[in-house]
């Protein structure tokens, strides 16, 4: 469509101007391609609008200096005493504008009307993406030191992270065999991640084959009779707690027809923390860690 | 109590209500402030209560005040229009319209902005004013003019907008929380500009129906009546018609749709203080503006996190003009 090129040569021209106007005064453009300003020195008042941000930024050494959290960050312990701004679809604007910000770091996810809303209040807004896998991860973590001015932390943290996951890659070198594996979101109806999330892959990083890949979304409802016919060696079950875990591979061996698929009957059917690997942040690498390890446990010292 | 004595209980009342409305909105919200924070406020602003006080909940308060005024003066000139107290922006498919609008324009990424308007709320107006038009054309076509027509056609083209709406909703789910916004209402993003943008135009619609109000009176006796005694009924219709749009369609651009305000407001006005149009469109108005502050109170405050104002409006009002109907029995 030529419409679409005119504005993509507009958006062009636009970033170009924009890498004029950053060489001089510090900008960068965050993950919408919108321009934000360096800060000089280390933000001090941080308002996170993600659990993978709050995760991050704890990890880069910046949890003294989170003044709000979402009501879902709940990793590390620590944030869970901060000052709540709401969830992350009904973050509350004059909430974030009470903690008096010098930082608001808000996620693609949040609804934009409203992440738009707190930047025209003049406080400084940096949208950050999660990224379609794991490679995305550290580039992440080295975006959010640049705008919190703790490149040298963001380095580090990058290099020990890329050193565990190079490990993983290390022992899984020349695999032939790769089990399939079915992802089952816990709650109602059999929700799977599907090609285009990132756990999709996460699970070909550990050595698995994701039988929902073939589903264009990130998030997809899978059947019975897809399940079935795609027989996996091996399920995974994300969920909060060993409760939910197990109330949930009960309710998977009871539904007529699951009961015969390989996992079930040997039983390979696998907790993963669903609190870790629903948010692309460091802990990510753990998730990928323990994969690896269930699906290939002749590979990892045998444990499983 | 004279008539006259009534009336003026009635804006004495409406008036204090409203003053006290915005008061209360100022100093109530997720952030506990005082009468005392908002006095130290106005003696030496800062900039955080600058932001809590006047761009958050002043800009917010003023903002459903505005949308009341101009669904309830909707509501009455189409109450009026169709010599049906039932009638509301919903009949003649300005709401639907508009939701149809928004929820397309979400659902494909159209972000273009103006005037303090984003996409969505750009097509919204357009295409409220769009499926308007759309009825209207429709009831002229066959042969004449005829009230049930344009009624019955803004109900059928309601429903089609709203079967589209839902076929949208369906395929994008991932826009949940924006089709929530624009099928029940909120003032959550509510802005200066926004006030701006539509108070001009409200306070033209006000003016222009109270202008206009005697030949609204001399249409309560039938259309033919009407032209007999002087007054010129096509014209006149189409003057009305245009101004309800354009108001209902303004009000979901900036807040979505929100239900019952159009609908009971008028009715109770005139219950309290009679027919004459003139003061009916005046009163609702400002009985419109003050009751949809207090509801954006009630979606704000009740619950931790925000309830879309529609819930409030629909909550609050039907079982309010299943009472009024009763009671007048």
């Amino acid at each position: 469509m030529s419409a679409g090129r005119a504005a993509r040569r507009l958006a062009l021209a636009a970033s170009v101007l924009a890498l004029a106007a950053a060489a001089a005064a510090q900008v960068i453009m965050d993950d919408l391609g919108r321009p934000f300003t360096l800060p000089a020195e280390t933000p001090r008042r941080i308002v996170s609008m993600a659990p993978n941000i709050t995760e991050a930024l704890f990890a880069l050494g910046l949890g003294g200096r989170v003044a709000g959290v979402t009501r879902f960050c709940d990793w590390p312990p620590e944030a869970r005493s901060l000052p709540k701004i709401g969830g992350l679809v009904d973050p509350n604007v004059e909430v974030i504008r009470s903690l008096d910000p010098d930082l608001v770091v808000a996620f693609r996810g949040n609804p934009l009307r409203l992440v738009d809303r707190v930047g025209r209040l003049g406080l400084p807004v940096f949208v950050l993406d999660i990224g379609p896998g794991l490679d995305a991860l550290v580039p992440l973590l080295e975006r959010l030191g640049r705008i919190t001015r703790t490149e040298a932390r963001a380095a580090a943290l990058a290099a020990a992270l890329r050193s565990r996951v190079g490990a993983v890659d290390a022992a899984l070198r020349g695999l032939t065999e790769r089990p399939k594996v079915f992802v089952l979101l816990y709650g109602q109806g059999l929700w799977t991640c599907g090609g285009q999330s990132y756990v999709n892959d996460l699970i070909a990083r550990a050595g698995g084959e994701n039988i929902a890949a073939s589903l264009p979304k990130k998030w997809a409802l899978s059947t019975r009779e897809r399940i079935v016919r795609d027989d996996p060696d091996v399920i995974f079950i994300l969920a909060r707690t060993e409760k939910d875990f197990a109330a949930d591979r009960d309710r998977l061996s009871l539904m007529p027809g699951l009961a015969g698929v390989k996992a079930v009957r040997e039983g390979r059917v696998y907790e993963l923390d669903e609190n870790a690997a629903s948010r692309f942040g460091p802990r990510l690498v753990d998730v990928l860690a323990r994969m690896a390890a269930i699906l290939h446990p002749e590979r990892f010292g045998g444990r499983a | 109590m004279t008539r006259t004595a009534g009336r003026r209980l009635f804006w004495a009342v409406t008036l204090v209500l409203a003053l006290a409305g915005f008061l209360i909105a100022v100093l109530t919200g997720p952030v506990r402030t005082t009468a005392g924070d908002l006095v130290r406020f106005l003696r030496s602003p800062d900039p955080v209560h600058a932001a809590i006080f006047i761009d958050l909940r002043l800009a917010r308060a003023v903002l459903a005040f505005l949308v009341g005024a101009a669904l309830a003066l909707s509501g009455a000139i189409l109450q009026g229009y169709f010599r049906n107290p039932m009638a509301d922006p919903f009949v003649v498919g300005v709401s639907s319209g508009a939701s149809l609008g928004a929820v397309v324009a979400t659902a494909l990424g159209f972000e273009a902005a103006a005037f303090g308007f984003s996409g969505p709320a750009l097509l919204a107006f357009a295409t409220g004013l769009g499926v308007v038009s759309l009825v209207y054309a429709l009831s002229l076509r066959r042969g004449g003019f005829k009230v049930e027509t344009i009624l019955l056609t803004g109900v059928a083209a309601g429903a089609l907008a709203s079967a589209v709406t839902s076929f949208f909703l369906f395929m994008r789910s991932d826009s949940y929380d924006q089709a929530v916004f624009w099928l029940l209402g909120s003032f959550q993003l509510a802005e200066w500009r926004q006030v701006a943008t539509i108070g001009p135009w409200v306070a033209a619609g006000l003016a222009a129906s109270v202008w206009l109000a005697r030949d609204m009176d001399l249409l309560a006796l039938g259309d033919e009546s009407a032209q007999a005694l002087g007054s010129p009924v096509r014209r006149v219709r189409r003057a009305f018609l245009a101004i309800s749009a354009l108001l209902a369609a303004l009000s979901v651009a900036v807040s979505g749709v929100i239900g019952f305000v159009g609908m009971v407001v008028p009715h109770w006005v005139r219950l309290l203080i009679g027919p004459t149009h003139r003061t009916l469109f005046a009163a609702s108005a400002v009985a419109g503006g003050t009751f949809l502050l207090y509801c954006d109170l009630l979606a704000r405050n009740l619950l931790p996190a925000e309830l879309p104002i529609g819930v409030i409006t629909a909550a609050v009002g039907a079982p309010f003009f299943i009472y009024l109907l009763h009671k007048k029995r």
